[in-house]
């Protein structure tokens, strides 16, 4: 089989993948709405596929500062989840599960950090059960890990995972609203290209040239 | 701000005289400074990956060995002298540690053992470096003097 690069998708496999974005996120929100207390909607879901310094503009450049949980998945399908959570997304999860706000990302104490990085890991654990109840595989995710740093250099490890790949990026993902005010938080699943062409065969939807 | 020229990923931008070349963001990415202080010429390479096996090489400066190489092709092209040539280098970090992750936590070493590896292999001297730990490095670098300096985040700024 030829394997296809995610330059070579055509408007069908991405509006799959847009579609898979699309139920995986909301299942997401629904899961941090039950967390936080609060009506969470998604904004229309994109699959981007993106050049290296593309994809830093996108995510609103590469110095800024983020909180970033990652996890890897494994099984039928690997690849690399990410869940970018930006100072406004940070306070509201805070304010609603730890009572307090911060202005910045190095105020955060043990118990916030530990708080951040369980509300990613559901998230990001709910994306991965729709994906897997989609598509009726057996998918697996490592233990989340945590970091705040440059977003410019937590986006870069998708990129480094799979720059012996492909030189562009792809990332599925979408901004939620909370309470009518719409927060910037994206959880990115990056497949490796392996995994997406089965991911899209599976689907019954890769056109095999 | 001003007069400083970005070098992106899998980048390389050269300057002589005078200027400055900045690169953001350095993960497990390398930054590296080539600098020929006879003439001047200050070249910054931001690679991403240790070695390059990608069937084509299209792509050369993503790689450790290739852009250097590369790297140096270019600086010779414009009058530098390997002799001359000195680096530096920043980054390698480890973003996340993710328990078991395999190859996710040690790109960054594989990129600072392949930098090191290949500057040998082309006998090019490497003056200091700042690599590994955490913390992502925003590195800059100065044709005029050849001094680096970095930023990081929740720390003081270096010079390289």
């Amino acid at each position: 089989m030829q394997v296809k690069n995610y330059q070579e998708l055509n408007m069908m496999e991405l509006d799959t993948l847009r579609e898979i974005g699309s139920i995986g996120t909301g299942n997401a929100a629904t899961a941090l709405s039950s967390i936080l207390g609060c009506t969470v909607r998604i904004e229309t879901p994109e699959v981007r596929i993106m050049g290296y310094n593309e994809a830093m503009d996108w995510i609103g450049g590469p110095e800024v500062v983020t909180a970033g949980v990652l996890a890897r998945v494994e099984g039928e399908i690997s690849g690399i989840m990410l869940s970018v959570q930006q100072l406004e997304f940070v306070n509201l999860a805070l304010s609603r599960v730890m009572g307090h706000q911060v202005s910045r990302y190095d105020e955060l104490n043990e118990l916030d950090i530990s708080a951040l990085l369980e509300v990613g890991n559901i998230m990001i654990s709910a994306f991965i059960n729709a994906l897997a109840g989609l598509t009726n595989m057996a998918i697996r995710l490592s233990v989340p890990a945590f970091a705040i740093d440059m977003q410019g250099a937590i986006i870069a490890v998708p990129m480094a995972e799979f720059g012996g790949q492909s030189d562009h990026i792809m990332a599925i993902g979408a901004d939620l609203i909370c309470d009518g005010q719409t927060v910037p938080c994206r959880i990115l699943l990056s497949p490796d290209i392996r995994s997406l062409n089965f991911l899209l065969k599976r689907l019954g939807v890769l056109d095999e040239q | 701000m001003n007069n400083r020229l970005v070098v992106g990923i899998a980048d390389m931008k050269m300057r002589q005289y005078e200027g400055e070349l900045i690169t953001y963001a350095l993960g497990s990415c390398i930054g590296l400074c080539f600098y020929d202080p006879m003439i001047k010429l200050a070249a910054l390479l931001h690679v991403m990956l240790p070695l390059n096996m990608e069937t084509g090489r299209k792509n050369p400066l993503k790689y450790a060995d290739t852009g250097i190489r590369e790297t140096l092709r270019q600086m010779e092209g414009k009058g530098a002298r390997r002799g001359r040539i000195v680096v530096k280098i920043a980054g390698g970090a480890k973003m996340f540690d993710v328990p078991g992750g395999g190859s996710l936590g040690n790109i960054g070493q594989r990129n600072i053992e392949s930098v090191h590896l290949n500057l040998k292999k082309e006998g090019i001297r490497l003056l200091k470096e700042d690599v590994g730990g955490t913390a992502a490095r925003t590195l800059w670098f100065d044709a005029a003097t050849g001094i680096g300096y970095i930023r990081s985040y929740g720390k003081p700024e270096g010079i390289l």
